[in-house]
């Protein structure tokens, strides 16, 4: 397993909305679907997914419906919404911009000073 | 943003509404979450027991994650406070259980809430409105302002501007324009008067709107050589122009010079304020002496990164320097970088924003009056509730907890009071806009593009706030006092009489000021009401619908350059005059005008100056200058004395005609004829002896009072001057009657017949002076219906406060009236000291409403005064009644009943 990183502040719920973006998902499903997105290097912690996942529903970026799962239980399944999809594009691209005016920052040598 | 609202919305329902449901599914879903990763484990080879163990462990501790939901779906404060569905039902079947104090209640608390939303929407939309530009937010404006008279900018700036222009680097593409009218001459389609920007070619670059056709203005086109050119909206080029396929490179007339359109703006474009057609500002700064030359707004956007103080910080170096270097001219001035609606609402001084916002809050405290009405309602509700109180105390509900839920009860009154009042707001913003873009679309102009009125998020946040607050004062304040100390004595009394509350002197103060204020306020506000409901039905005086009236003007250089400035205004003149008087007689040769009379003002709009009456002191009166024939032109007869004549216009101690209301009030209608008045004061703000005495003008006739003012005062002192068209040049009122009812085809027919006489000759407002009648009137029966309403709800809550009161204090005492009237007291004496204590409180309140209203008089004279003990009268026999009731059953009680209450 590669190693893992610490989510960082404020990133759990643009991963929310992209895990529920790539198609409908149970509680469970958004941890292991952000996993696996992230070749495993980001681990959610379990005690802070459902507090955010009812936030966003709460906000209007996410939307839940009850359904049946693979075991035949019952389980709650949380699809993206039009609100949500547009809040994800926005945070995409603002964090693109961090990322990339971080990376420049980093990168930066003496010499080019 | 709407959906996201309905979101939270429903989310809050949920957790509030059905609370449990809620927690079912969240440990359905906490189980289910467990289940799954239990199998993982075991898939993944643990022993099943471990396996459901360490899944637990995992998710941790399932209640803390169950008071996180709740926190992230906004229901933390409920739980804090202790709220919950229930209370809200209690409060929901109170509202049945008293359905006059709820009716009552829920109408005053709307009308408060509707009139404050309203004056927040208006008061929001002057002072940040969002700008509908792409980041509109970065969009500011720029003026000089005087550090001697702060409200008063001085907007002759072209000097500053080129400076600022090279210079300012955290305001981009810094922008000036000037407003002006210019006649639109399209041959075949008629002429327009319409309104044109004449604006840098960076204006475009800062609303960052690219054109649907052609190209925007260019800074090329700012040189005094270039050909002329026009950029129009899309909505002209629709209306105006049919949607002319090849509209670019096409010529009109703009007044007196042609324009090629080279663009048109997409639609709804219509920076910078209302305009519609865009000329480039061509002005030279050598032309003019630094601090002379047109007034110019100024506008730009921040650069990036910049904020509105750093580009203050920048202004204010610059605009040090420039006062070092100018003294003379700007050392006062002070360049300010402004949010870019508020120059345009005069708003350009921190002071006058906190001026609005303070109206804002007292237009607010409105509504903490009527709460605190509402409250004393309450409170004589609760204390019959003491009982229950102290049973519910007894068996162990913390105070904090009965005042939460009397507080639910009051939040689900101002709740609906508030739902009521957003809807009404919603209603009246949008009535207003409709009317204010009737307004201004019936003079050309249209709003301000960034002029909406609607229920915004921070709108219903306001009315939300203000719910809670009515809230506060309904319930919680009632509440905390009836929980207050008395409550176990109220649990020892229980027994014998149900209320143990005490009212005291409290109270009495309570009765004596609701009782003073209303009888302060409440003629006033009648008065109001009576009057503008009065102006609202008042005739005009003359047929009206059988005029067209309109403003004449000369379209005209907003500043000529200095050096050949009084050549230019003598040229101007004499160009207006000879064109007006041409105008006037042809208009007077056309068949279908039967009189053209001309005016400095129209009827009704005169402004008003100090004249000495000889032998009666200096008043105000209102001046009209008027056409020899305007009164036979407008068919107002003149019953004492004789119309102007030919030698009136002329002669410079010409006759003058006063109106009715002049003789009699002056002179007690006894023949004014041969009396003489003069000017003492040309400006309204002059005071007699500050100007030379004008001569002594003799009156020759009384004409009826007609056209009312939008004054409350209907008989207003009018005096009408003969003149000639120099006179009150340069813009003259035009009244035509017309033979049959004005139609539009008329009003397009003046236009056209002055366009012939000049291109540059320009008809203002015109229209059928019905119409114009009809709008003023809209106006007074506007503002009687809001005064009607407030006056409607303070009227309901006084007398129910005072009423409410008074039964609750005879009430109070019915045991000890019946135990005395058991023990022999004669009825009569009984009923006689309680009215005596009654009488003497409400006594107390008229006394000292009397004097308010002595000290606050004002403006209410005459009949308005006799209002007075009219409402005095009437507080009494309202709190005299709601004595009766409680004092009739007292006495009715039987003896024996009475003792064994105790």
């Amino acid at each position: 397993m590669p190693d893992q990183a610490e989510l960082l502040p404020g990133t759990l719920d643009l991963l929310i909305l992209k895990a529920v973006s790539l198609g409908r998902l149970h509680g469970y499903g958004v941890l292991l679907r952000i996993e696996q997105i992230s070749g495993g290097a980001l681990q959610v912690k379990q005690g802070a997914l459902y507090p955010a996942l009812y936030r966003l529903e709460h906000q209007g970026f996410i939307a839940s419906e009850w359904g049946t799962s693979h075991n035949n239980r019952r389980a709650k399944y949380y699809r993206l919404t039009s609100a949500g999809r547009k809040r994800l594009g926005e945070q995409t691209a603002r964090w693109n911009r961090l990322a990339e005016a971080i990376g420049r920052s980093l990168a930066v040598r003496p010499q080019e000073i | 943003m709407i959906s996201q609202l309905l979101a939270r919305l429903r989310s809050l329902w949920r957790g509030l509404r059905h609370r449990a449901d809620v927690e079912a599914e969240m440990a359905e879903e906490f189980r289910h979450h467990i289940a799954l990763r239990t199998e993982d484990l075991i898939s993944g080879g643990r022993a099943p027991e471990e396996a459901a163990r360490q899944a637990r462990l995992e998710f941790g501790h399932i209640e803390s994650h169950k008071q996180n939901a709740r926190a992230s779906r906004g229901l933390r404060l409920f739980d804090t406070i202790g709220m919950s569905w229930l209370d809200v039902k209690l409060g929901l079947r109170m509202l049945r259980k008293y359905p006059g104090l709820s009716l009552i209640s829920v109408i005053g608390m709307s009308v408060a809430i509707a009139i404050g939303a309203g004056a927040f929407g208006v008061i929001d939309s002057m002072l940040d409105p969002t700008l509908p530009l792409p980041q509109g937010d970065r969009v500011i404006s720029i003026q000089n302002s005087n550090v001697r008279n702060p409200g008063n900018p001085n907007r002759q700036s072209l000097h500053d501007f080129v400076i600022w222009r090279e210079e300012l680097t955290s305001v981009k593409d810094l922008g000036a324009f000037m407003s002006d009218r210019r006649n639109l001459i399209i041959p075949g389609r008629g002429v327009e008067l319409v309104r044109v920007a004449e604006m840098t070619a960076s204006g475009f670059r800062v609303a960052l709107t690219p054109p649907l056709l052609g190209r925007p203005l260019l800074d090329e086109d700012e040189r005094e050589d270039s050909p002329p050119v026009v950029v129009i909206a899309y909505e002209e080029w629709q209306r105006r122009f049919a949607a002319y396929p090849d509209i670019i490179g096409r010529q009109v007339r703009l007044g007196s010079e042609l324009h090629t359109v080279v663009g048109v703006m997409p639609e709804g474009f219509r920076f910078p304020i209302n305009h519609r057609y865009w000329v480039p500002l061509k002005l030279d700064p050598d032309d003019y002496q630094r601090g002379g030359g047109p007034a110019l707004f100024m506008f730009g956007r921040l650069a990036d990164g910049v904020t509105l103080d750093d580009a203050q910080a920048e202004l204010t170096t610059l605009g040090l320097r420039t006062a070092a270097r100018y003294p003379e001219t700007h050392a006062q001035l002070r360049p300010r970088a402004l949010r870019y609606t508020r120059p345009f609402f005069d708003v350009d001084s921190p002071a006058i924003a906190w001026a609005f916002r303070a109206a804002q809050l007292a237009i607010s405290v409105l509504l903490v009056v009527v709460a605190v009405n509402v409250s004393i309602l309450v409170y004589a509700r609760t204390a019959t509730r003491a009982g229950e109180i102290a049973v519910r105390t007894a068996l162990g509900a913390s105070r904090r907890r009965i005042v939460v839920q009397l507080f639910a009860e009051a939040l689900v009154l101002s709740g609906m009071a508030a739902a009521i009042g957003l809807t009404v707001a919603g209603v009246a913003l949008t009535r207003i806009q409709e009317f204010l873009e009737r307004a201004s679309g019936s003079n050309g102009s249209g709003l301000p593009f960034w002029w909406d009125l609607d229920l915004s998020a921070g709108l219903v946040g306001y009315v939300a706030g203000l719910a809670i607050l009515a809230a506060v004062i309904v319930g919680a304040l009632p509440a905390l006092k009836a929980t207050g100390r008395r409550v176990q004595a109220g649990l020892q009394r229980l027994e014998s009489r149900g209320s143990g509350m005490q009212l005291g002197r409290t109270w009495t103060a309570l009765i004596v000021t609701q009782v003073a204020v209303t009888v302060a306020a409440l003629p006033f506000a009648i008065y109001v009401a009576g009057e503008t409901l009065r102006g609202a039905g008042t005739d005009a005086g003359y047929p009206a619908a059988e005029f067209v009236r309109a403003r004449l003007a000369m379209e005209r250089e907003e500043a000529p350059p200095a050096a050949h400035r009084a050549a230019y205004e003598r040229a101007f003149e004499a160009r207006f005059l000879d064109r007006a008087g041409e105008l006037l007689r042809r208009l007077d040769a056309d068949p279908a005008i039967s009189g053209v009379a001309f005016a400095s003002s129209f009827p009704g709009s005169e402004p008003y100056e100090r004249m000495e009456v000889e032998g009666r002191g200096t008043h105000w009166v209102f001046i009209n200058r008027v056409d020899v024939e305007f009164f036979s032109v407008l068919d107002v007869p003149i019953p004492v004395g004789r119309a102007f004549d030919s030698a009136d216009g002329r002669d410079p101690a010409h006759g003058v005609i006063v109106n009715r209301a002049f003789a009699e009030r002056l002179f007690g209608g006894v023949n004014v004829l041969g009396r003489r008045i003069r000017h003492v004061g040309r400006s309204t703000g002059a005071e007699p002896g500050d100007v030379e005495p004008g001569p002594w003008l003799e009156i020759v006739g009384v004409v009826p009072d007609f056209a009312g003012q939008l004054e409350l005062r209907q008989d207003l002192l009018k005096v009408y001057e003969p003149a000639a068209l120099a006179d009150v040049a340069p813009v003259v009122s035009l009244l035509l009657h017309v033979r049959g009812t004005p139609a539009p085809a008329l009003t397009q027919r003046v236009r056209q017949i002055t366009a012939a006489v000049d291109p540059a000759l320009q008809l203002h407002e015109l229209r059928s002076a019905a119409d114009a009648e009809r709008e003023i009137r809209r106006i007074f029966a506007f503002v009687a219906l809001v005064t009607a309403a407030v006056l409607l709800s303070v009227v309901l809550l006084s007398a129910a406060g005072i009423y409410a009161m008074m039964s609750f204090i005879v009430a109070r005492r019915r045991r000890e009236i019946a135990i005395r009237s058991a023990l022999g007291a004669d009825p009569r004496r009984l009923l006689t000291g309680i009215f005596a204590r009654a009488s003497a409180q409400l006594g107390a309140g008229v006394l000292v409403g009397l004097l308010l209203a002595a000290v606050l008089r004002g403006p209410v004279e005459g009949k308005g005064l006799l209002l007075l003990p009219a409402v005095a009268a009437v507080m009494m026999v309202v709190g005299l009644v709601a004595a009766l009731g409680p004092a009739r059953r007292g006495l009715a009680v039987q003896p024996a009943e009475a003792l064994r209450e105790d």
